[in-house]
């Protein structure tokens, strides 16, 4: 979303007649709405409910006999049965749904709730994320339209249009503006539809074309309107089951100048009510921001973070300090003096320190030996 | 991002991130000596105070075998003093109490079987433990058997209130953490507290969680917990003979 500070980007106006463009206009606010893919779904969904017309089976089918119930004790099922006599049909169950020529389970009526309220705010809501998602090539592209050859996006052409008479010039303009492949593209696209809609009056299926937004109709209508697929719309009443057919965004859309221009009245910008709707400004989105890691990277925040805590183990695997000597000494670091005093009160002197007291005790024995020796032999 | 060849151009927040992890490091590897001299320090401390304990508990024994000798000698009597502390071990289990019983022995945190904790002997206490007599054996335990008891079976209660667990002895700085305040920071010093009933008695027998015992090795005897000790059983107060009875359970 572009702050609205930022200077509008132009959009440059295609001409009819001539070539190249012929002039620039701002781009209206609406392109730069939020884009809410689950408030359009939700609100296409609805609408498109609000078109259907009540089926419901006859409220009388299967209910006009006055069967009656035999009772218990004829050894016939309980089921109502036909009065009278002198026909098959006499005896025969009656209204049950298991019965022959009964009425069925659950007969459909006509006041099951067909259509659905939708608030005003939020169908505006998903008209102005329609159309932010028709200014998005990307969208556009993946919603399937043909505009390869299309120059720019969102398509404006100029005021001419609106005058065309003929569908050739159409076809003409269409062809100059790289929009005519769309065209094409519904025409292949003709198929006989799958399953029972064939039979009730949808018999074929094509793809969507270029959508024409217009703001006053001097012969546009009648010039686009035999070409298959393209839909003609005018400015003030934009459908969203036009702009976002099936609940999928980013419709291909044409605009007139006047048309294009007429949408900043229309819906009016963040700051300014539109002029139209009585009360409205556009949906501004919850995040001005949507770079999640540059936030959390930013000085700002890095500033006032504490260090990591590293949460220590606070129990680990208990030793016995009365077995373990190491862990004694863990905790009671005058375990190993005690240690020591209780081996030498037990214990005879070490291997090593016996032999050395031996070595000392025989080194003092040999030498008064030796001094004995000595004073004989002297 | 960076380029390579002679001028490396490094972006802004690598060289940010970088600055600030090396501050961090400076100040853990600080913090680290700090703690390291602290610590060391507190073993000398430990050391000092576990030689002195030694020291005390052999002249209190020789002290009380002089006293005997002196007696005996003139004739005359000793009396031992009272002992201060008991060793309380629930011998019952948890079904078939009645609620007077019930609540003194929760009182003493004896919840469970072969639990035993410390206890302080005054009237309070004593009345306490005669009520529940049926439930418990008890008695006044020696020197060894709290080492033993603190050593092996120790833990302690850590947390706050709704949030405690029974953490084991596994480092003076448990007890430090918790009962330096009041100049306790080793196990030895908990094991002087309650072996001498210190002042401090009842603060670090609380963090004392209650000890598990094992059930006795050779079992209890033969009329066991349907008698008193003196009767040949092993409810009641036996006084010093406590001992054996935690060896086997220890």
């Amino acid at each position: 979303m572009v702050s609205v500070a930022v200077a509008r980007p132009l959009v440059s106006v295609f001409s009819v007649e001539g070539e190249g463009t012929e002039g620039e206009v701002a781009l209206p606010t609406v392109f730069t709405a939020p884009i809410r893919s689950d408030v359009v779904r939700s609100v296409h969904t609805r609408m498109a409910l609000n078109k259907r017309q009540p089926y419901a089976v006859s409220s009388k089918a299967g209910m006009q006999s006055s069967a009656e119930s035999w009772g218990t004790g004829r050894a016939v099922a309980r089921i109502p049965r036909v009065p009278g006599g002198g026909t098959h049909r006499a005896g025969q169950g009656a209204f049950g749904n298991m019965c022959r020529g009964g009425r069925r389970f659950a007969p459909t009526k006509i006041w099951r709730r067909w259509h659905r309220k939708i608030t005003k705010n939020e169908k505006r809501y998903a008209v102005a994320s329609a159309l932010a998602a028709s200014a998005l090539t990307s969208l556009v592209l993946a919603r399937g339209h043909r505009i390869e050859r299309v120059s720019e996006v969102p398509l404006v052409v100029g005021d001419q249009a609106q005058t065309l008479k003929k569908t050739k010039s159409a076809v003409a303009l269409l062809e100059k503006i790289g929009a005519y492949e769309d065209v094409v593209k519904v025409k292949e696209s003709k198929k006989l539809r799958a399953g029972k809609g064939k039979l009730r009056n949808r018999r074929y299926t094509q793809r969507r074309g270029p959508l024409i937004i217009y703001e006053k109709d001097e012969g546009i209508v009648k010039a686009f309107r035999n070409l298959p697929g393209v839909e003609l719309c005018r400015v003030d009443s934009l459908n969203l089951l036009q702009l976002a057919p099936g609940g999928h965004l980013g419709r291909f859309c044409i605009w007139t100048k006047s048309a294009f221009q007429k949408l900043d009245e229309i819906f009016g910008t963040f700051t300014q009510p539109s002029q139209q709707k009585k009360d409205y400004t556009l949906p501004k989105s919850i995040l001005t921001n949507c770079d999640i890691g540059r936030i959390i990277n930013s000085d700002e925040v890095q500033s006032v973070l504490r260090p990591k805590v590293v949460r220590k183990r606070i129990s680990i695997r208990k030793k016995n300090p009365l077995k373990n000597k190491n862990e004694m000494f863990k905790l009671n670091p005058y375990s190993r003096v005690l240690l020591k005093e209780a081996r030498e009160a037990t214990s005879k002197p070490s291997q090593k320190k016996q032999k050395r007291l031996m070595r000392r005790k025989n080194k003092e024995v040999k030498k008064i030996g030796r001094e004995y020796y000595k004073s004989i032999v002297a | 991002m960076t380029e390579t060849a002679s001028s490396t151009k490094v972006p802004e927040t690598v060289l940010k991130r970088k600055a600030l992890r090396e501050k961090i490091k400076a100040k853990r590897l600080q913090e680290a000596a700090k703690l390291k001299k602290q610590r060391k320090e507190r073993r000398k401390e430990i050391f000092k105070r576990a030689e002195q304990y030694v020291k005390e508990y052999r002249e209190k024994e020789r002290a009380e075998i002089e006293a005997r000798r002196r007696a005996k000698a003139e004739k005359k009597f000793y009396v031992p003093a009272g002992a201060k502390v008991a060793f309380v071990i629930r011998i019952r289990g948890i079904n078939g109490v009645d609620p007077r019983t019930r609540k003194i022995l929760q009182l003493l945190r004896l919840r469970q079987i072969h639990n035993g904790v410390f206890v302080k002997v005054n009237k309070a206490t004593m009345q306490m433990l005669h009520r529940v007599e049926p439930y418990i054996a008890y008695g006044y335990p020696n020197l060894k058997s709290v080492r033993e008891l603190i050593y092996k079976r120790g833990f302690v209660k850590i947390g706050k209130r709704g949030a405690w667990s029974r953490i084991p002895i596994t480092d003076n700085r448990l007890i430090e953490d918790v009962l330096g305040k009041y100049g306790i920071i080793c196990v030895e010093d908990m094991i002087h507290e309650i072996y001498t009933c210190g002042r401090h008695f009842k603060k670090v027998n609380r963090f004392l969680w209650p000890f598990k015992l094992n059930s006795p090795r050779g079992g209890f005897s033969r009329h066991g917990k349907r008698r008193h000790f003196i009767e040949g059983g092993e409810f009641g107060n036996r006084e010093h003979l406590i001992d054996r009875l935690i060896k086997k359970m220890i």
